[in-house]
């Protein structure tokens, strides 16, 4: 590689490091505030039914953002993550209802426990990349669904259920109101975004999208690439354990087939959908997938030939997203 | 001993259902560098045409003849008109089109849920295969041993013909140095989409051969591909020989755990898994891969 073609790359990284696309950092805060406004003032508006969609749509999206922090910023496509949004589920399940501490007790070392568990995952998964990397990923979430299934004292393949809600009775609320619980996935799902984005700018952040763009040039630099790759690992556990929680309060209860590697898919297909390596992507990619999914309910039972047709389709023709087609639409015009 | 004997050809019978679908994958991956995920589909899709060869003809042998058919058309329209020209346009590496072939195993089993609903199905042994036979004390069902015996004849027949063939040299050339292949005056594409073809046949061979032990049914593909998943990265992804060794291994470590150790019959594999991935992550048969 002549010394030209180098410089060249080192300004490409650069521009990576800051926004794929200089231009259109102005015109995604923009989305952003807006999308901002329209969501926090929802329930002033809009029926019970779409306030649902809305949540199921926040809840997929925090989900599809821990998985977009592998695929999308780390370049490491996996095809097990539900098995983190179990985990998450199961945790406080267990938690709550086995041993019975609180929720604010249970929710944290759930957290704390997935990470753990995440990082030994990690630590094996990530000494393959590519196509192995995928089918390692797989198989360990094929391993918790089993265990999921077979385990006595989870209950099975009929699951747990009575998860508590937040009791936010101190405040005066409660969080079996759908508006409340609502504005409380709201917030937490705005706190994940906010620690993801803080992730992705961070110097940590550079680092992984550095290993996606050039693994080998950042191993010569000096960074302990594995070591990375198995903390982004163990964020996108933790970030796709939050959405688990969320989904488990949402539902009121959790059973296997939330570990199943079709939900991992319909993870990766939101990521996908909304554009991958954009912060927001994840969130679009799920209100398409949520949308399209009810509508899909609606007039067929066939759900697996349709997803599965869909699944191809996006993967076929639509690999740079609706944000990243935005993008690109975006620096055509200026 | 007579309890070991049984569960070693239970395992073997397993060993070799598993691996004349680790086969194909492995094919497929080793040629055309292509994960396909999908290759369950074709498992169920051979079962299912099957059963209907085996309806409208009585015969268990032209279901078995018959049946690989589909797969076979299926997986060579699937790498000849879609994968192929995507790899061509460069928008798609290999990672999109193995996460194009997952979409197609759920298409496939919803397609099949659409026709057939969600009952099971079973196509008869043949009468040639009932019954059993007795040897070494212990008395065996002539169907599994013909499980066994259709997989070792598989795997020799291969062998056979990629290291001994005009075919075999062409492949094993077209895996080294694609391009020269093609200066060669050969057409890897076609070459390419029969190879595709094939691999997926032989996963609807597996099918129709697994039917009498095995219930046919939309989700039958999901469940066995994972543990073919776990045998081709146990053997080295595209390393042929290694996915016959890693069937035994794995097929074995199943069975035996389950008669052995009920508790850890669901681990055992994965923990042969993770062992191998912490020892070897090439896989025991694979080269060293190159970094980055």
């Amino acid at each position: 590689m002549s010394a030209e073609s180098l410089c060249h790359k080192d300004r490409e990284f650069q521009s990576l490091k800051l926004s794929t696309f200089p231009d259109s950092r102005r015109a995604s805060a923009a989305l952003f505030v807006l999308t901002g406004a329209v969501v926090c003032a929802l329930p002033s508006f809009a029926s019970g039914y779409a306030m649902t969609l809305a949540v199921e749509v926040m809840i997929a999206g925090v989900f599809a953002s821990g998985i977009n922090l592998l695929i999308g910023y780390t370049g490491l496509v996996s095809l097990g993550q539900a098995m983190f949004l179990g985990l998450g589920g199961y945790g406080i399940a267990v938690g709550t209802a086995l041993l019975g501490w609180p929720l604010w007790v249970s929710a944290p070392i759930t957290l704390v426990v997935v990470a753990m568990i995440a990082a030994a995952i990690g630590a094996i998964c990530t000494r393959t990349r590519g196509v192995e990397f995928l089918l390692i990923t797989l198989a360990f979430s094929q391993m918790f669904y089993g265990a999921a299934i077979k385990l006595r004292w989870t209950n099975g393949s009929d699951g747990m259920s009575g998860i508590p809600r937040p009791d936010l009775s101190q405040l005066g609320l409660s969080a079996h109101s759908p508006v409340v619980f609502y504005y409380y996935i709201l917030t937490v799902s705005a706190l994940a975004l906010l620690l993801l984005w803080r992730i992705v700018n961070s110097p940590f952040g550079s680092v992984l999208i550095g290993i996606r763009e050039n693994e080998r040039r950042v191993m010569s630099m000096g960074y302990a690439v594995a070591n990375y790759k198995i903390g982004a690992f163990a964020l996108s556990a933790v970030i796709c354990a939050v959405a688990g929680i969320l989904q488990a309060q949402y539902t009121y209860f959790v059973n296997p087939d939330s570990m199943s590697w079709q939900v991992s898919g319909e993870g990766v297909l939101m990521v996908i959908i909304g554009g991958t390596n954009v912060i927001l992507g994840p969130f679009v990619g799920a209100a398409v997938f949520v949308v399209v999914k009810q509508a899909l309910s609606l007039i067929t039972d066939e759900y697996n030939l349709f997803f599965g047709i869909f699944f191809m389709l996006v993967v076929a023709f639509f690999r740079g997203g609706i944000l990243g087609t935005l993008r690109t639409l975006i620096g055509k015009w200026r | 001993m007579q309890l070991f004997l049984l569960q070693f050809l239970n395992g073997f019978q397993l060993s070799m259902l598993v691996f004349l679908l680790a086969v194909g994958l492995t094919l497929i991956f080793g040629l055309m560098n292509i994960l396909n995920l999908a290759h369950g589909a074709f498992f169920t899709m051979g079962a299912y045409f099957g059963l209907i060869i085996a309806k409208a003809t009585g015969s268990f042998w032209a279901a078995l003849l018959i049946g690989p058919l589909l797969p076979f058309a299926a997986g060579f329209v699937l790498q000849f008109y879609v994968l192929q020209p995507l790899a061509e346009r460069g928008r798609s590496t290999h990672l999109d089109l193995a996460l194009l072939t997952f979409g197609l195993l759920f298409a496939t089993a919803g397609a099949v849920e659409y026709l057939y609903g969600s009952s099971f199905y079973s196509i008869a042994t043949p009468d040639l295969l009932k019954g059993r036979i007795a040897f070494l004390g212990i008395e065996y069902p002539t169907y599994r041993l013909f499980i066994i015996a259709a997989g070792i004849s598989v795997a020799a027949a291969l062998s056979l013909v990629i290291d001994r063939t005009l075919i075999g040299a062409t492949l094993r050339a077209g895996v080294d140095n694609r391009e020269m292949v093609t200066a060669l005056g050969i057409n890897i594409n076609v070459l390419f989409a029969l190879v595709f073809g094939f691999g997926s046949a032989l996963a609807g061979f597996a099918g129709v051969v697994a039917a009498p032990v095995m219930s046919i049914y939309s989700n039958m593909g999901i469940g066995i591909v994972v543990t073919t998943f776990v045998v081709v990265v146990v053997g080295g992804l595209g390393n042929l020989k290694g996915s016959f060794y890693a069937s035994l291994i794995v097929g074995m470590t199943d069975t035996f755990s389950q008669a052995f150790f009920p508790e850890a019959e669901l681990f055992a594999v994965y923990a042969l898994l993770i062992a191998v991935m912490i020892i070897r992550p090439q896989g025991l048969f694979g080269a060293v891969g190159r970094l980055a």
